[in-house]
């Protein structure tokens, strides 16, 4: 009686089961084409030398290419300039979000305008603000006339390695710190009016109130703020190709980790390395994030 | 038991997959059964390329049209890749779905030629098309282990081209003819007119690229390439030739790069008054009759370099892709744009020279002052295509030439860096 039970219940278990893979069909299907073979090709593929032109041919070279990596002068100078512009980019974005979001919370008149002023260079397509920002960046140009109106140095900023990162810097920060302000602004409207309240009776002032109240109650969104900066930043690539007509010039210096990966697959048509690269550039990405995760760990109340 | 079913719930979605799969396939086999059909109606071929304008375009679809009209069983579609033509290109080839004839620049031509996706052209060719006609070096950028793949349709060597107004203003009344002279003049022509420590006119535009700089290099004896397709640009006899352009912006401060007074190319600082003097392409003169009507410009052969003529020779070729269905069709097109008729009509914008000498003569460039000085670099010109490790080498020089440019390293440290890490690459990457 009992076994008959039991293996009802098994089977109406397996039943179930089936029924929830069916309805998750059509999901595992896509996620799975879209997916999951790739990284699983591209995987498989970091470990072979690969033509594609022509004859396709794979060829098995086992760790071939992650020693090329070590030995490649332009991978060191793609890692080092990310990495400066990470280091750079995404604390004075993430300031800078946190700082405007803050504003707009505010009880200032026309908030509504601001917002979407703010909001606009978000929108704007990246390849468009580049050609504008080359147009401001222009030796004749718009932040050289202001910067020489201001007697300020001026520089060539297309043409000197030593400003032209900085450039993209500039622009980046400006056009994604929007994004991030809105997110800090929906998180700003839900924290309750009522700690703030009785903050003022207990007679905190207002820079006690941010700092006790405001920013622990942002500490999940700025955990967020900063890993989608840094993957972003991470994964710089249209203004870099479009400042530097795709060369990573001048003088390597706007040359980025996934621009490199870029010339090594289309322009040299090596796969196999760009995909090595690839796989790189994952695993910082995820080493940041796990660090990221146990620096804002969240306190536990149990 | 539970484990079971799971497996075999997976196990039945991948079968619905391969099935999926197997009906997508039947689905994109069909096509291909009614190909042989498709010869017999009016058969549709693909054409791709690059515009460097829109009349460029409209010129094309011209000789197109009456390419279609002597050919009613034709129809040719064609396409325009604007932005990084060769990529687009590679991709599509590698993909199957590249067009059936296209552009190619010699620089790209000889990675294409070894990968054997382009179909020789030689069993098609008939004594009645006139391959001697041809300027011999740029039919030679598309041969490949005795093999012709390309047939070149225009080609550009480059000239001084310079501001006439200029020059009269300091009075020199004529080009320079080597270059010292190029030197000398560009201190006079170099010109800060309201004192404020800044130059307002510079003597020379420069452009610090390799593909506008094997000559220079080559001009005391150096190679860009040994003999096993490694780079060897870093040589005493190279860098003799190249520190000339380097003195020249460094210490003379007589010549500028586009970027210095915020232009794009050399023929748009020559027409904005920036510089005097610059070295470009046939292209450039269409240009400055569009862009800079006002302009009173001059053309003369490059200055000689230590006593040697020497110029660089860009050409471009229409090629046909190994897997076309449709072959004949293909070559007929080809050889109607590459042919006496089609040639003449697409030369007769002066955006390029027509390689076929007969057209050449016909519509007188060889005459006419502007195009001459082009014309004549033929004979002695570099053409710019190294072997298929040129774009990698190019890349590497580019980078550190500029460096060397603006006095971060000198130029044998910088060449020497940039050689090192193009062989490296080249040898990592074999």
């Amino acid at each position: 009686m009992s076994a008959l039970t039991k293996d009802r219940w098994r089977n109406r278990k397996a039943g179930d089961s089936l029924a929830g893979y069916l309805f998750m069909a059509p999901t595992i299907l896509i996620a799975g084409v879209f997916l999951i073979l790739p990284i699983a090709y591209a995987i498989a593929l970091a470990f072979q030398k690969v033509q594609l032109l022509g004859d396709v041919s794979y060829q098995f070279t086992g760790l071939k290419n992650f020693v090329r990596i070590a030995q490649d002068d332009r991978v060191w100078i793609a890692l080092k300039n990310t990495a400066s512009y990470v280091a750079i980019v995404v604390p004075i974005q993430t300031m800078l979000a946190l700082t405007l979001a803050l504003i707009l919370n505010s009880q200032i008149k026309g908030r509504s305008w601001f917002r979407v002023a703010f909001f606009l260079p978000t929108v704007t397509s990246s390849a468009v603000l580049t050609l504008i920002f080359m147009w401001i960046y222009n030796s004749n140009g718009l932040l050289n006339g202001v910067l020489s109106f201001l007697h300020l140095p001026t520089y060539n900023w297309l043409g000197d390695p030593n400003v032209a990162l900085k450039g993209i810097m500039i622009m980046n920060i400006w056009s994604t710190a929007p994004l991030f302000m809105v997110i800090y602004l929906a998180a700003l409207q839900d924290i309750p009016e009522t700690l703030y309240e009785a903050a003022t009776l207990d007679g905190a002032s207002r820079w006690e109130k941010f700092l006790h109240i405001t920013i622990p109650f942002l500490k999940p969104v700025t955990f967020f703020v900063i890993v989608m900066g840094i993957i972003g930043t991470f994964q710089l690539f249209d203004q870099s190709y479009i400042f530097s007509a795709g060369s990573g010039g001048p003088n390597d210096s706007t040359l980025t980790i996934v621009l490199l990966i870029y010339q090594y697959a289309f322009k040299n048509l090596d796969m196999g390395y760009a995909l090595a690269l690839t796989l790189m550039l994952a695993a910082i990405l995820m080493t940041s994030t796990i660090i990221q995760r146990t620096l804002f760990k969240e306190e536990r109340l149990d | 038991m539970k484990i079971g079913l799971k497996k075999s719930g997976l196990g039945s979605l991948i079968l619905a997959a391969i099935a999926l799969v197997g009906c997508l396939k039947q689905v994109t086999r069909s096509p291909s059964q009614n190909a042989f059909k498709q010869e017999e109606s009016p058969v549709t071929i693909t054409l791709s390329g690059w515009q460097s304008n829109p009349n460029e375009k409209q010129l094309l679809k011209q000789v197109i049209q009456a390419f279609e009209a002597k050919n009613p069983d034709i129809n040719v579609k064609y396409e325009v890749v604007n932005s990084e033509y060769m990529d687009v290109i590679k991709t599509r080839l590698i993909g199957d779905v590249a067009p059936d004839v296209f552009y190619l620049d010699a620089l790209e031509a000889p990675l294409l030629m070894q990968y054997n996706v382009l179909e020789p052209l030689d069993s098609y060719i008939t004594p009645a098309f006139n391959l001697a006609d041809f300027e011999s070096s740029m039919l030679n950028a598309f041969k490949h282990n005795g093999k012709l793949y390309g047939l070149p349709k225009d080609f550009s060597t480059l000239a001084l081209i310079y501001n006439k107004k200029t020059f009269a203003a300091v009075g020199i009344t004529q080009p320079p003819q080597t270059w010292d002279q190029l030197i000398a003049v560009s201190k006079k022509l170099t010109i800060d007119q309201n004192n404020d420590q800044k130059t307002d006119q510079y003597g020379f535009g420069l452009a610090p690229e390799l593909a506008r700089q094997v000559f220079v290099l080559k001009a005391f004896g150096g190679q860009l390439m040994g003999q096993n397709a490694y780079a060897t640009f870093a040589d005493t006899k190279s860098l003799k030739g190249l520190q000339l352009v380097i003195d020249q912006y460094r210490r003379d401060r007589t010549s500028a790069q586009p970027t210095d007074v915020g232009a794009t190319s050399g023929s748009e600082m020559l027409g904005q008054g920036k510089v005097a003097m610059t070295i470009e392409g046939t292209w450039a003169i269409p240009y400055f009759k569009e862009t800079f009507p006002e302009l009173d410009f001059a053309t003369a052969e490059v200055p000689t370099i230590n006593g040697k003529s020497g110029t660089m020779a860009f050409t471009v070729a229409y090629v046909m892709n190994r897997k076309t269905k449709h072959k004949k069709a293909a070559w007929k097109l080809i050889a109607y744009l590459t042919g006496a008729e089609g040639m003449n009509a697409w030369a007769k914008q002066g955006l390029a020279l027509p390689t076929r000498r007969s057209v050449l003569a016909r519509l007188g460039y060889n005459q006419s002052p502007l195009y001459a000085p082009f014309a004549k670099g033929a004979k002695y010109a570099t053409i710019w295509q190294a072997g298929k490790n040129l774009p990698t080498v190019r890349m590497n020089f580019n980078n550190q030439f500029i460096s060397a440019l603006l006095g971060e390293q000198t130029l044998p440290q910088a060449m020497k860096k940039a050689q090192d890490t193009a062989n490296r690459e080249i040898y990592l990457g074999n």
